[in-house]
């Protein structure tokens, strides 16, 4: 061993086991517990340090609701107190604390005292580093649901457009052509239904496949897709859209353009969901380097700094994925009684990492 | 049928003041070459004009609802009985903020032409007693156009 650490002074140690921000705890050969640092003593219940009624039973489950093992979040099985031969040097921890309930622990446990059997369990509050990691898993999933419900939307409605409805315009074409050949007045006149039912059922199948992803997006671009989507948003739901496009025929990266459609299409669908107007103001326009967009209605509006959505809460949420998705951002003003607007800032010609 | 006759607008507002209704209008179906698109023609009790603008695929809205089903449709309380996520599919209750309504199809030879709607905003609700008095006020006429009876 390395002398310079013999010399260590004893108070030293002491303080560090005192003021240390890691529960530290002793245990005997027996698995009671010996003694504990401060700041074990505020995590948990003074019980764990009373005799066990029975022999069997081990104080310290009071306290230990398990460690995660390959095969549970927590399990009891080969208790890392008793079991000698597994290595539980650094292991993960489930412990009720007095104050926040059952936190997960990151946990080392060593022996110190062979001889005598003595052990230490060293604690750390693992729970900020674990929210960090779910947000992280949360953020990059996502990311790839969006990618991914974009992708099969895009198919699904490419193939609705070009295959089905195709099929669907030349059966049309084949039953008009019927009309003209020497057919009873009764087969003319269920022609005829038949034909007003086809071609409800093509104008149904081009409805699906826009509502789903307007080919117009890719094939002619924002400013486009945009001005029929407002016309169905007016006949479906009495709401006008004045749409106001400066960008005089410019077309960008179809992902800059799939993010604009959909953050747009999500925030005039929210204005008419909950802000109460009959009208909603669209600005595109293109800055030096930035596309933008900016929608904004005279509604009641929402104090965005509450975290109690009207709706799922998923849609601001998935604004600023999608934006980020493309290096661009999101910005949502709005306040009780003054009206909201989101104003997004994307990065021309900007590929997704 | 002549869906420009003013006799409609004296109709509902008469409807309306009679019955005690907040909200009362008139939908009419267009022809097939137009897809049977419905359209509100006639309000009365309307905070806006965003009816106006309102065209309702058959089969969807109020209107497309029961032009389609040939049923009348009765919400006592719209926020009991419609998910609110869904409401955005009924654009007339959002933009008249009703609370409670009834909607009965309107025939003219046999087949549905147009939709009643009647409705409360406040703590009123229209239950199926409401209903059965709408159609007792009527009288199985609207205008032109027949009402069928009501079937329980």
């Amino acid at each position: 061993m390395n002398p310079s650490s013999l010399n260590i002074p004893v108070e030293l140690l002491y303080k560090h086991f005192e003021h240390s921000s890691d529960a530290i705890i002793f245990f005997d050969a027996v698995h009671r517990v010996m003694s504990m640092n401060p700041q074990a003593e505020r995590l948990l219940d003074r019980r764990v340090l009373e005799e066990p009624s029975d022999a069997d039973s081990n104080a310290f489950c009071f306290s230990c609701r398990g460690y995660t093992s390959e095969e549970e979040p927590m399990s009891c099985l080969n208790c890392y107190l008793s079991n000698s031969e597994k290595d539980f040097s650094s292991f993960q921890l489930y412990l009720e604390t007095k104050t926040k309930g059952v936190v997960p622990f990151s946990a080392s446990f060593q022996t110190v005292d062979r001889a005598a059997g003595v052990r230490v369990l060293i604690l750390r509050d693992l729970t900020n580093q674990l929210m960090t990691q779910q947000m992280l898993n949360r953020n990059t999933m996502m990311k790839s649901v969006i990618k991914a419900q974009e992708d099969e939307r895009k198919r699904i409605s490419r193939e609705l457009h070009d295959s089905v409805a195709q099929e669907l315009i030349s059966s049309l074409v084949d039953l008009r052509v019927l009309k003209y050949l020497n057919v009873q007045e009764e087969a003319l006149q269920k022609i005829q239904q038949t034909e007003a039912s086809l071609t409800r059922l093509l104008e149904q199948i081009r409805n699906l496949s826009v509502e789903l992803r307007p080919a117009s997006l890719d094939d002619l671009g924002l400013d486009a897709a945009f001005r029929s989507h407002f016309k169905w948003i007016e006949k479906n739901y009495g709401v006008l859209v004045r749409f106001v496009a400066e960008l005089s025929g410019q077309r960008f990266n179809s992902e800059v353009e799939t993010v604009v459609y959909r953050v747009c299409q999500e925030s005039v669908l929210n204005a008419l969901k909950y802000a109460d107007v009959d009208e909603v103001d669209v600005r595109l326009f293109a800055s030096e380097h930035m596309l933008e967009l900016i929608v904004s209605d005279r509604g009641i509006g929402f104090d965005v700094n509450t975290n109690d959505p009207k709706g799922t809460g998923l849609g601001i949420y998935g604004m600023k994925e999608r934006a980020e998705l493309v290096g661009g951002e999101v910005m949502i003003t709005s306040g009780l009684g003054k009206g909201t607007t989101v104003h997004l800032r994307v990065p021309f010609g900007a590929v997704s990492p | 049928m002549n869906p420009n006759s003013s006799c409609y607008q004296v109709l509902i507002d008469q409807l309306r003041e009679q019955m005690g209704y907040d909200f009362v209008s008139l939908a009419f179906a267009e022809s097939a070459v137009n897809d049977f698109i419905l359209t509100w023609k006639y309000a009365s009790g309307n905070l806006n004009n965003r009816y106006k603008r309102i065209v309702l695929q058959s089969g969807k809205g109020v209107a497309g609802i029961v032009f389609k089903t040939g049923n009348p449709m009765l919400v006592s309380s719209v926020a009991e009985g419609l998910d609110p996520q869904e409401m955005y599919n009924y654009p007339i209750l959002i933009s008249e903020r009703l609370s409670s309504l009834a909607a009965i199809p309107l025939y003219l030879a046999d087949r549905v032409e147009g939709v009643l709607l009647a409705g409360y905003r406040g703590e009123q609700r229209m239950s199926q007693e409401g209903l059965n008095q709408l159609y007792g006020w009527l009288q199985g006429r609207f205008g032109d156009f027949e009402i069928k009876e009501l079937t329980p």
